[in-house]
């Protein structure tokens, strides 16, 4: 029913109607609240799944230490895990919070990062520049592939998430052809033999490897050695502060964004479309710079991954990202149409949490490592679980 | 009263598909028959030597043609087997040709055949015996799969995983 | 269909190019990679008619949800997952040939109803999203599928033959021999004619799953299904059980899935287990639009010319992008492409043609409205 009610829009009258008995973002009422008792609120607020997951990472916690797991190590590797993956995360909220829903087409954004990367080091840079030209690099082709994106996803509203998923597929094939057709010539990407097209894992020593993890490292290790004394377990402790503040400073903008004018306008457009446009606002060119942004993001997104995990991935990798970013925010707590910078956190947090966590604490507990199985469960269950909740407003 | 007929028809259609999958079961059952022409040696105080030469014909296909101590391999769907063997009991004799129904048992996939103790007729005991195949001890080299699904993250979370087409 | 009729030919032929745009670009782009690369014509034939053996049955099964209304069932892979299943236990028993088939596309059957139920009802939770919600229930249902056979299988489930397991005593290999299953149906019967083997018995089955599709649309059933198709507003008050409906429609795609699988596997003659059905649903999706096919509309046509210009272009690609580029890896990435890429097309022409309709509907709305406004003001 709601979606006939939709088809309406381009009448005023028809509007005023919804907008009085549609509020954009349905909250529980006082009264509703007040019936509840304190859990079930909690549930409510939080989300039966999302309680679930917070319980199962919890428990691995708490059994880590009995069944022999290095908690401090364990706790190192999410630190550093969310550092790769909590910018990739971020990409997703602009599309979300215009509308478009989850971005299935991570890969295109993807492809823009790999293209910053791969030329710089063709280029010549290394070290830090590397990074800082990689960035330079990827920001006109994620405008670009971006702009084009959006204005596609913009003929197609309500259709975005299939055609999303199939436009990264189709962009990422393509490239497969070109990263071994494209006149590449640096001898570290390129196959030894043949000279002629890039290796599917490229090394980023030299390059930007760490390059931003390394900036203002806290070391619990070498900080134990240069007080002279012991920390314990804590010495295991590494905290990579350069990539945790470039994620700050990022998710900061994007808070701020969204606060002014633009960035309301764009949640008004999500919430409710046809609000959004009685209101004035130019739909398309907002969902249009919602795309743009979320593939700028999504290339520093793996660029940020790479300097982390240390080397380039071509090919088929790109797809490897796309389930895991958008189940991450999913778990957070985001809904197909509603986002927040605080889902972002909690959500790669728990997801990074439960992939790391899984495996050593399954295997030391039961020697039986079924942790691949249950994350592919987990994350497509949770994805599962969003597509099926009623969404207010548009769809 | 219509809904009753459609629980009925329903059943029976349960109970047909039960039916033929059973049937097939027990019709689809496969066996690997193996037939040796070995000499069978003190058996309750006699020897059954191995034949000249012997040709197994299964399903109007000749299947081996053994000399002495060799092995013949043939593959049969059901229980009830049938050969025909051309077997040459000595070196210049003129061949003679046996038709041989055997009763596989149901639960056995190898079987092998002591061709000189069941043409002379002997207890079942005395040819038939279960081939167990030999153990080959392999190196766990399979990876356990699960990894390289569309989005599965290899090994070290999809660090080093599958990179799809891209090994070349 | 009136309408069509009064419009000029030059007019008619371009709509007829407009509508059939992917089918026509493959069979040009076959055209020009077929002599590039340079496979004998009997060779091509015989690949041909064997992967329409093999696919035709799964394309088919993609029928029934876009009867439904439901769009492009990517969850059809379920179906192939409950195959499979069935198929590894037909195996480890040792039921050979024919009956080994017959039994274990009896066995698929509970697998296939209760994964299609299961999918039928998180779709009908997720009504205008029923694609992208296929597509992730078939992941999710992937992850339980490797949670049996990786673990359950041989711990739980009894394995009796350890030349299927892993070394590690429980789960399943990464391949499953099906040799003494293997091309059993196509061999029955089969008749080579100029060096090309014609799998008779394959064919026959296809035959009378065409025939049953053709039959079906008629009944009661199929008619409410087409209603379903076409308003799920009007099929409601129609008093069609539309939820039901829709669920039944995707059963049966997932149970003849199952089915189409089996044929597949016996085919191929041996199982990849954790991969087999991986990219079963893309591929058979892909052929289905290629043959001309849409979302919202597909017929028997579509999926048999979709089969063979589908996979003439995925024989022929490697060949050609090797002429072309000296590196076959290259064609190889090209047939990827294409094949995502007709899918991507497929959808967005679909998308934007609904919204189309849907501006057009409401600009209609809003000028009536304000004509009748105009008139209340008179």
């Amino acid at each position: 029913m709601s979606e006939k009610k939709d088809y309406n829009y381009n009448s005023p009258s028809k509007f005023t109607d919804e907008m009085k008995t549609i509020p954009p973002v349905r909250r529980l009422t006082e009264l509703e609240k007040a019936q509840m008792t304190p859990l079930q609120a909690m549930t409510a607020s939080f989300g039966l799944p999302r309680m679930i997951i917070t319980g199962f990472l919890l428990l691995l916690l708490v059994t880590a230490p009995f069944v022999g797991v290095d908690l401090p190590t364990q706790i190192t590797n999410i630190i550093n895990r969310f550092s790769w993956n909590a910018v990739l995360v971020l990409a997703m909220v602009p599309m979300i919070h215009a509308g478009c829903g989850l971005n299935f087409g991570l890969p295109l954004a993807i492809i823009c990062g790999l293209l910053g990367g791969t030329l710089s080091i063709q280029l010549g840079f290394t070290g830090a520049m590397s990074f800082v030209m990689a960035v330079l690099i990827a920001t006109p082709f994620a405008v670009l592939l971006g702009g084009g994106y959006g204005l596609l996803l913009n003929r197609i509203k309500g259709g975005e998430m299939m055609i999303a998923t199939y436009v990264g597929f189709s962009v990422m094939s393509f490239f497969c052809m070109m990263w071994l057709l494209l006149p590449y010539s640096s001898p570290t990407m390129v196959y030894g033999l043949s000279g002629n097209g890039l290796r599917p894992t490229i090394s980023l020593d030299g390059f930007y490897n760490q390059t931003l993890a390394r900036l203002l490292e806290i070391d619990f290790a070498k900080i134990a050695a240069t007080l002279h004394i012991g920390l314990g377990p804590l010495e295991r402790i590494k905290i990579p502060t350069g990539s945790l503040i470039a994620f700050a400073l990022l998710a900061f903008l994007m808070w701020a964004f969204l606060h002014t004018k633009t960035g309301t306008a764009m949640t008004a457009v999500g919430s409710n479309a046809a609000f959004a446009r009685a209101a004035g606002i130019n739909v398309d060119r907002t969902r249009m710079l919602s795309v743009i942004m979320s593939t700028w993001l999504g290339a520093m997104g793996v660029l940020m991954y790479q300097q982390g995990f240390g080397f380039i991935q071509l090919y088929n990798a790109p797809n490897n990202l796309t389930m895991p970013t958008v189940a991450a925010i999913l778990i957070g707590g985001a809904s197909v149409n509603k986002a927040s910078i605080p889902n972002v956190i909690i959500g790669t947090i728990l997801y990074q949490g439960i992939v790391t966590m899984t495996p050593t604490v399954m295997n030391s507990a039961i020697h039986m490592d079924m942790s691949e199985v249950i994350r592919i469960i987990v994350s497509n269950g949770m994805i599962l679980y969003a597509l099926t909740r009623k969404t207010e407003g548009v769809k | 009263m219509k809904s009753k007929r459609r629980i009925v028809f329903s059943v029976l259609l349960v109970l047909i598909l039960v039916g033929v999958a059973a049937s097939m079961m027990v019709i689809g059952r496969g066996h690997t028959v193996y037939f040796d022409n070995k000499t069978l040696e003190d058996y309750q105080g006699q020897t059954y030597k191995a034949f000249e030469k012997v040709v197994v014909t299964v399903k109007g296909e000749q299947v081996a043609k053994l000399a002495k101590r060799d092995r013949g391999m043939s593959v049969w769907i059901g229980q009830n087997f049938k050969m025909i063997l051309e077997v040459t009991r000595e070196k210049g004799d003129e061949s003679e040709i046996h038709e041989i129904d055997l009763k596989l048992p149901y639960n056995v996939d190898g079987i092998v055949v002591n061709l000189p103790a069941l043409l002379a007729g002997l207890p079942e005991e005395a040819w038939f015996s279960e081939f167990v195949p030999a153990v080959t001890e392999e190196a766990p080299e399979e990876e356990v799969p699960g990894e390289g699904d569309e989005f599965g993250l290899g090994g070290d979370m999809g660090l080093e995983g599958e990179l799809g087409l891209g090994d070349v | 269909m009136s309408k069509k009729t009064n419009l000029p030919a030059g007019k008619r032929a371009l709509g007829l190019v407009r509508n059939n745009a992917v089918s026509i670009m493959f069979i040009v782009i076959c055209a020009v990679f077929i002599p590039m690369a340079g496979f004998s014509p009997s060779y091509l034939l015989n690949e041909i008619v064997t992967r329409m053996g093999r696919n035709l049955f799964l394309v088919l099964c993609l029928l029934f949800p876009i009867m439904a209304g439901m769009g492009l069932n990517f969850a059809m892979t379920l179906g192939a997952m409950g195959a499979e299943i069935a198929v590894i236990l037909v195996a480890d028993w040792q039921i050979w040939g024919i009956p080994g088939m017959v039994l274990a596309m009896i066995l698929s059957i509970p697998f296939s109803i209760f994964l299609g139920f299961i999918c039928g009802t998180i779709q009908n939770m997720a009504k205008g999203r029923e694609m992208i919600t296929s597509y992730m229930i078939n992941f999710f249902i992937n992850g339980w599928y490797q949670m049996i056979v990786l673990y359950i299988m041989g711990s739980i489930i009894p394995i009796i033959h350890s030349s299927i397991m892993l070394p590690r005593g429980y789960g399943i290999r990464n391949t499953v021999s099906l040799l003494n299953m293997r091309q059993c149906l196509d061999d029955l019967l089969a008749i080579r004619v100029a060096g090309v083997k014609i799998p008779v018995v394959t064919f026959i089955l296809v035959a009378l799953f065409c025939l049953f599709i053709v039959w079906f649309r008629r009944t009661k059933l199929g008619q409410d299904m087409r209603a379903v198709g076409q308003d799920m507003e009007v099929a409601k008050a129609a008093g069609i059980d539309v939820d039901r409906t829709r669920i039944i429609s995707v059963v049966m795609s997932t149970v003849f899935a199952g089915f189409g699988m089996v044929i597949y596997l016996q085919n191929i003659g041996n199982l990849p287990t954790y991969t087999g059905h991986a990219q079963i649903g893309m591929f058979c999706i892909a052929a289905l639009l290629v043959g001309g096919a849409s979302v919202e509309r597909a017929s028997i046509g579509n999926a048999f010319l979709g089969v063979i210009l589908f996979h003439l272009m995925f024989i022929v690609a490697p060949g050609a992008g090797a002429f072309i580029t000296g590196d076959s890896m290259v064609g190889e990435y090209f047939r990827v492409f294409l094949s995502y890429g007709v899918i991507a097309i497929a959808l967005i022409m679909y998308e934007a043609k609904k919204r189309m309709v849907k501006s057009r509907t409401g600009r209609e709305l809003a000028e009536a409205q304000t004509l009748s406004e105009k008139e209340a003001a008179q």
